[in-house]
């Protein structure tokens, strides 16, 4: 096996790893959270999107422009790392602004529309 | 590629609709394919210079109920301009003026959505320039078309309220959002502006329109398709080109 091959291949066994890492995340934060029970999601408007801090306004913003996507397609148009998107996504879920959902292997993000 | 420009300002009356009309006339009278849209749903222009006939408006559009394409109207024909002429209005009824005010923010977010959604559209469609004609300050619908823009045109005029009100909104919306601006001076009074400038507030100032009484009265006519030797429609042809060369 060459090197490129071998580079390759560890390149996406690693991406495998964090899709299956997403996954698992994913099943944690869509487990229902009784703290906040009752609480209307976040909608992210524009003056909301102001006022996140300058990578999760660049991320957010991004999903705004192409739509539902994954974190590599997100990644693409930040010229960011895909790890480096997916945790600014994840936190972006975490705030209840972004919902993430699974279509087959992939995990796609779009803008929450509660 | 498809470019929007959004013309938006700090305070009210600085000139906005009318530079966004005439930019438009004048793209289209170039050859270009211009879409003018009015987002300024509070207090409508648009409406008042073209008098329309028209049964869906811009508001069904941000609402999600209508798609763009028919939301807009070709007036090509009727200005006999060079490339397509689209205008999209909102509907000056004040119970549907009165219904948006109340809009909660899961609708202007969604809004916001509707407005890239129509951009993508109307790239589509071989629309080569859309203008939104915004209404004056922290609106939604201003800063949603804001944020749907390549470039922001910033109508300044020589009150230090205005220019106060501009280094705010650079700072807290334009350069947070990462737009490219420039700015125009409408209205000036040479002994009140001092010495033009090239920059302020580190962005270009592409134009400087005096103060002039028969833009004024003729508010009834586009003066870039009815009276293209006017300095105001010279001066905007002027801002056209530069806008073609700095940030197209």
């Amino acid at each position: 096996m060459s090197e490129k091959e071998l580079l390759e291949e560890i390149l996406e066994n690693l991406q495998q790893m964090n899709e299956k890492l997403d996954s698992f995340i994913g099943k944690k934060e869509t487990a229902p959270d009784q703290s906040k029970k009752g609480n209307i999601a976040e909608s992210l408007d524009i003056m909301t999107l102001l006022s996140l801090p300058d990578h999760l306004r660049t991320t957010a913003t991004t999903l705004f422009e192409i739509g539902p996507a994954t974190a590599e397609e997100v990644s693409k148009v930040t010229l960011k790392e895909r790890a480096v998107e997916s945790n600014y996504l994840n936190q972006l879920v975490r705030m209840e602004h972004v919902e993430k959902y699974r279509e087959g292997r992939k995990v796609y993000f779009r803008i929450n529309e509660k | 590629m498809t470019f929007a420009l959004a013309v938006h300002s700090s305070k009210g009356g600085t000139g906005k609709t009318s530079i966004a009309v005439n930019l438009a006339a004048a793209y289209a009278l170039d050859g270009k394919n211009v879409c003018l849209l009015d987002v300024d749903i509070r207090g409508p222009s648009l409406c008042s210079i073209f008098k329309p006939d028209t049964y869906f408006w811009i508001n069904d559009m941000l609402s999600g109920d209508r798609e763009i394409k028919d939301t807009i109207h070709d007036v090509s024909e009727r200005f006999g301009t060079k490339g397509k002429f689209f205008v999209g209005y909102s509907n000056p009824d004040i119970n549907q003026i009165r219904e948006l005010a109340r809009k909660d923010r899961s609708w202007q977010s969604n809004a916001l959505k509707n407005i890239i959604k129509g951009k993508k559209e109307l790239s589509g469609k071989n629309i080569d320039v859309i203008i939104f004609d915004t209404s004056p300050g922290v609106e939604y619908e201003s800063i949603n078309a804001v944020a749907a823009s390549d470039i922001v045109l910033i109508v300044h005029n020589s009150s230090i309220a205005c220019h106060n009100c501009t280094d705010q909104l650079i700072k807290g919306i334009y350069s947070p959002l990462n737009k490219q601006c420039a700015i125009v001076d409408n209205m000036c009074h040479p002994n009140v502006l001092g010495p033009s400038e090239e920059k302020r507030f580190g962005i270009n100032v592409i134009a400087q329109i005096p103060c002039m009484c028969n833009v004024a009265t003729r508010n009834n006519e586009i003066l870039s398709l009815t009276d293209p030797d006017h300095v105001f429609s010279k001066a905007i042809c002027s801002m056209k080109n530069k806008i073609e060369d700095f940030y197209m």
